[in-house]
């Protein structure tokens, strides 16, 4: 117990001290219980979006594949450039319990013209339908993956307090007064045996 | 360096026989990963081809699988007598300048700087424009239209009018389709009555299934007034009436079952929702033209036309899988898309 001063004033310190903890350490708990049960939402989303989408996303995929090797990659690349207004989206920040995670808000998307041959017309068109969910999934699973990542860290820290911080503090509070009370014995004893020796000293 | 045709046939038959077999083909599409595709591609006579960007492997390599193509073409084109070869150099120039010219255009209506336009060309010298820096450099479309106006393309001026009423580029794109369809069919006159059958069989073919194509497109997308006699100008066994039944019927079957059995057979494919299958078939059928005229006359333009036709089926055969590879597709999943030349088997 270094650097322990075993004084009145140090004890209540150490109470002071240990309560503001402990009171920390319930609003981490809150905290905790509340991303758990954020995290947990989100995954049941994700779930069903994913197998949703995870299908279109194939079809998607087939086209898209199919107009490669219908046209070549650079005649797709070359049509591709002739699709005038992009995809423009803004990403903006929203926060729960203190998390941060990106919301994307979609500008504009893009126009598919004519232009395109009917191979990637297809695929393009088949890619713009499940572009908006595509996006609502990444910002979800961003969402999902920052929960988890603070969720980790607070059961780490209410962890760290319950099993390392408060036992430490309960300990160096119990050495305190254990110390305390042992000086105010010795005071008495002493205290008993001057005032001993004063009667003897009178008689 | 002109042989005489008997000379060009025997070794027509001879290049025929060393174009990649379907055993190779396949071996090419089972390769695991693109490494082990060059490593396959390294044992053909394609040899070895070193990619340096992993990032454009697909591009690297369709690049050098036109380069060998054309090359080939242009060892034909030397060695035919002069009519024949001036036919071919229209038949395969002009199909890629007018591509190219697309590829301008595309280029230039997208705002894409001039370097990156020329590196979506395909590698041949110009062939009816004096050259492709003026078209690649100007300033907007209007000016290459303008640039085109002493050429064999001035008819896509006319456009002009369609192009700036919807913004988009299709009618040019159209009008470059119908000035190749016409020069060819104009070219073709100078070949023998016999020798021309198989071009016009192959042309018509094509168009009207890119027709069909572009009709089926229409009728998905936002019904607008079109003049299809402006937007199709260049119809065969497909007429205006057709194309037109295709855009405003609702049952798309039926249109396909009323057309003769060589178009219902590979549009049909369309049921299956992959349009990019009817491109397949296309290139099927314009496999079997050549082999089935390979198979009346062995010894004749005939065996020409089959070396270049086959030449370029491989390209696009080696262009997909390439492609394939770059991206990890299975060999079930690209092969469907490989043509197999009844040559091969």
């Amino acid at each position: 117990m270094s650097g322990v001063r075993p004084t009145k004033g140090y004890l209540m310190e150490m109470k002071r001290r240990i309560g503001f903890i402990e009171k920390g350490c319930e609003f981490l708990k809150l905290k905790r219980d509340h991303l758990a049960k954020e995290l947990s939402a989100s995954i049941d989303i994700l779930k069903g979006r994913r197998g949703l989408l995870l299908k279109n996303l194939k079809e998607a995929y087939d086209a898209l594949t199919a107009a490669y090797i219908s046209l070549g990659p650079i005649e797709v690349e070359s049509q591709a450039r002739s699709v005038q207004s992009a995809l423009q989206l803004e990403i903006l920040p929203l926060s729960v319990m203190g998390v941060r995670y990106p919301y994307v808000k979609i500008v504009s998307k893009p126009k598919i013209t004519s232009e395109l041959d009917i191979t990637l017309s297809n695929a393009s068109k088949k890619i713009y339908e499940i572009l908006e969910e595509l996006i609502q999934l990444a910002e979800f699973e961003a969402r999902a993956e920052r929960i988890a990542d603070e969720l980790g860290k607070t059961n780490r820290k209410v962890n760290a307090l319950e099993n390392t911080v408060i036992p430490s503090y309960n300990q160096i509070i119990k050495f305190i007064e254990s110390k305390l009370d042992e000086e105010s014995l010795e005071e008495l004893v002493r205290m008993k045996r001057i005032g001993g020796e004063r009667a003897s000293r009178r008689e | 360096m002109n042989l005489g045709l008997d000379y060009v046939v025997i070794r027509s038959h001879a290049l025929i026989s060393n174009l990649l077999t379907i055993q190779q083909i396949n071996d090419l599409a089972d390769s695991k990963n693109v490494e082990e595709f060059l490593e396959q591609l390294s044992k053909t006579p394609y040899g070895r081809i070193e990619i340096n960007d992993a990032g454009t492997v697909a591009i690297t390599l369709e690049k050098v699988f036109y380069e060998k193509f054309v090359e080939r073409v242009l060892k034909i084109i030397d060695l035919t007598p002069q009519k024949i070869g001036d036919f071919l150099k229209s038949y395969y120039y002009l199909r890629f300048e007018t591509l190219n010219l697309k590829r301008i255009i595309r280029g230039k209506f997208s705002g894409q700087k001039p370097d990156e336009i020329f590196y979506t060309l395909i590698p041949i010298n110009p062939y009816l424009i004096p050259n492709y820096e003026k078209l690649v450099n100007s300033v907007d479309i209007d000016e290459i239209l303008e640039h085109l106006k002493d050429t064999t393309y001035s008819d896509v001026n006319k456009q002009k009018k369609l192009f700036n009423q919807y913004n988009a580029i299709w009618p040019i794109e159209l009008a470059l389709n119908h000035i190749y369809a016409k020069t060819i069919f104009r070219n073709v006159q100078n070949l023998p009555e016999r020798d021309r059958r198989i071009i016009y069989k192959i042309v018509e073919y094509e168009t009207d299934i890119e027709n069909f194509l572009f009709a089926v497109k229409q009728s998905q997308e936002e019904k607008i007034d079109l003049n299809l006699e402006e937007v199709f100008p260049a119809t065969y066994n497909l007429s205006i009436e057709k194309l037109r039944e295709v855009i405003e019927s609702e049952n798309l079957k039926k249109v396909i079952e009323s057309l003769d059995e060589h178009y219902s057979k590979v549009l049909s494919l369309i049921y299956s929702g992959d349009v990019a299958l009817i491109r397949t078939g296309l290139r099927h059928y314009k496999c079997k033209i050549v082999s089935n005229a390979l198979a009346v006359n062995e010894f004749g333009f005939n065996a020409i036309m089959a070396y270049l036709i086959y030449s370029e089926i491989e390209k696009d055969n080696l262009v997909g899988i390439g492609w394939g590879k770059a991206q990890g597709i299975s060999s079930e999943d690209l092969m469907k898309y490989m043509v197999e030349c009844k040559k091969y088997s």
